[in-house]
């Protein structure tokens, strides 16, 4: 399963480009606002033109959940807008924390609640490509370490995941950064960390002090602080 | 046109013009050929052509019905022609300049306003479309007919609430109603003869129908 790209994208503009090779694993591509994160994220799901190549091997499916979760409604009611989806509301809404909700008009759900509603849905598909753009935007950190657990629990998938997130972020496998409307992919963690011009302030001062991270979660720094200090 | 009170008054004139006679309409269609960039001066060549495609439906309608359709067409054409060029000629706060200039910094500000935030709406609905089919498609779900009320209904709602959120934040920020502002217009030469052509038209529009 291998998604592989070199290509430049374009959003009005702007543009983007893009030469990767993304396997099975989580893949994060971190970079300023406004810097070219949405851009890729929509050419891989094929939302927008590019010129160049893009191939996927071996995927079946891929989903995408978009930064503004309001976008994806399009029916009046909660259970309806999972059914839209193909989904069970019986399975989905527990897992959105959206239990007995089922009738209410999804614009009545706060901002929160439909980012919750949207992420369980694409996370029920469960598909071989799963593209996430700014999952953690309008969360709170229970609803971001619910989100860090189901994007561990892909396992043998590809999920890309587009964010600027500094606090909440689950292990990964490998890293990419854009700047300057060129993405560079660093590598695999954790030889990449070092490289990571974007990496949260908890990450760069433990690197600050010798230590050596396995991957870029709070746990993951901690552990590496301690063997650290001894 | 740098000055967007020649502009505007252009547009009148010119749209004025084009209504009053097939003449005018001639003219005004001329001028927005020889002064503008044509069609790299439309804002959104799909929307217009929609709009003309509208415009065309009916005037076969009223034509094949005993009515002057060709002459409706023939006028409307020209008036939709430059009110593209004048809108993606616009600058950012012009209409608030203007507005304000004409009648003061208390109806003027408040008409300016209105007018800006009308403008600002429309380039977001633009914008909402656009993620709206890109969720749809996400989901599988083809723009058609069917799915066209969930589509207008998620576009109403989100200008509604954004709308909403500007009231709150100008009311936050204090505004009752007017406010402080001095427009600045910067007015070539160019600009001044434009504008005394375009006054040519409805002059000439009116004399055709005498």
């Amino acid at each position: 399963m291998r998604a592989e790209m070199d290509l430049v994208a374009r959003q009005e503009a702007f543009s983007l480009r893009c030469r990767a090779s993304y396997g099975p694993g989580v893949h994060l591509v971190s970079g300023a606002i406004g810097g070219g994160k949405t851009t890729m994220a929509l050419a891989m799901a094929g939302l927008l033109p590019f010129d160049g190549d893009m191939r996927f091997e071996g995927l079946a499916s891929k989903a995408m959940s978009l930064q503004f979760p309001e976008y994806h409604v399009t029916a009046a009611s909660v259970d309806d807008e999972v059914r839209s989806w193909g989904l069970d509301p019986g399975e989905v809404l527990p897992r959105a924390g959206l239990s007995g909700r089922g009738a209410v008009d999804p614009f009545k759900l706060s901002r929160g609640q439909l980012k919750r509603l949207n992420l369980a849905c694409v996370f029920a598909l469960d598909p071989d490509l799963l593209i996430l753009d700014e999952p953690f935007s309008s969360l709170d950190c229970r609803a971001k370490a619910k989100v860090c657990k189901a994007i561990a629990s892909r396992e043998g998938k590809i999920t890309m995941l587009f964010s600027h997130e500094r606090a909440s972020l689950p292990r990964v496998s490998t890293l990419s950064q854009i700047s300057e409307a060129r993405l560079e992919c660093l590598g695999a963690v954790p030889d990449a960390i070092p490289r990571w011009a974007g990496a949260p302030p908890y990450l760069r001062r433990a690197l600050e002090l010798g230590a050596e991270p396995r991957n870029i979660t709070m746990d993951d720094v901690e552990e590496a602080l301690c063997a650290t200090r001894g | 046109m740098r000055d967007p009170r020649l502009r505007i008054f252009s547009t009148i004139l010119l749209s004025a013009g084009a209504f009053i006679s097939p003449a005018g309409a001639v003219a005004a269609l001329l001028w927005w050929l020889l002064f503008t960039p044509r069609l790299k001066a439309v804002p959104h060549p799909r929307m217009l052509s929609g709009v003309v495609l509208m415009i065309t439906a009916t005037a076969i309608v009223s034509e094949l019905t005993g009515g002057l359709g060709l002459l409706y067409l023939l006028r409307m054409v020209p008036i939709l022609l430059i009110a593209a060029w004048a809108f993606s000629d616009r600058q950012e706060s012009e209409l608030l300049d203007v507005s304000v200039w004409m009648m003061g910094k208390r109806i003027g500000f408040d008409i300016g306003l209105m007018a800006e935030m009308g403008l600002q709406g429309l380039r977001l609905i633009n914008q909402d479309i656009v993620q709206v089919r890109q969720a749809m498609e996400i989901k599988g779900m083809r723009p058609s007919v069917r799915n066209l009320v969930p589509m207008a209904a998620n576009i109403v709602i989100n200008q509604l609430r954004r709308t909403e959120e500007t009231a709150k934040l100008l009311t936050v920020r204090g505004y009752s109603s007017g406010g402080e502002i001095e427009p600045h217009f910067v007015t070539e030469r160019r600009d001044i003869m434009l504008a005394s052509l375009a006054l040519a038209v409805p002059l000439l529009s009116f004399f055709a129908i005498w």
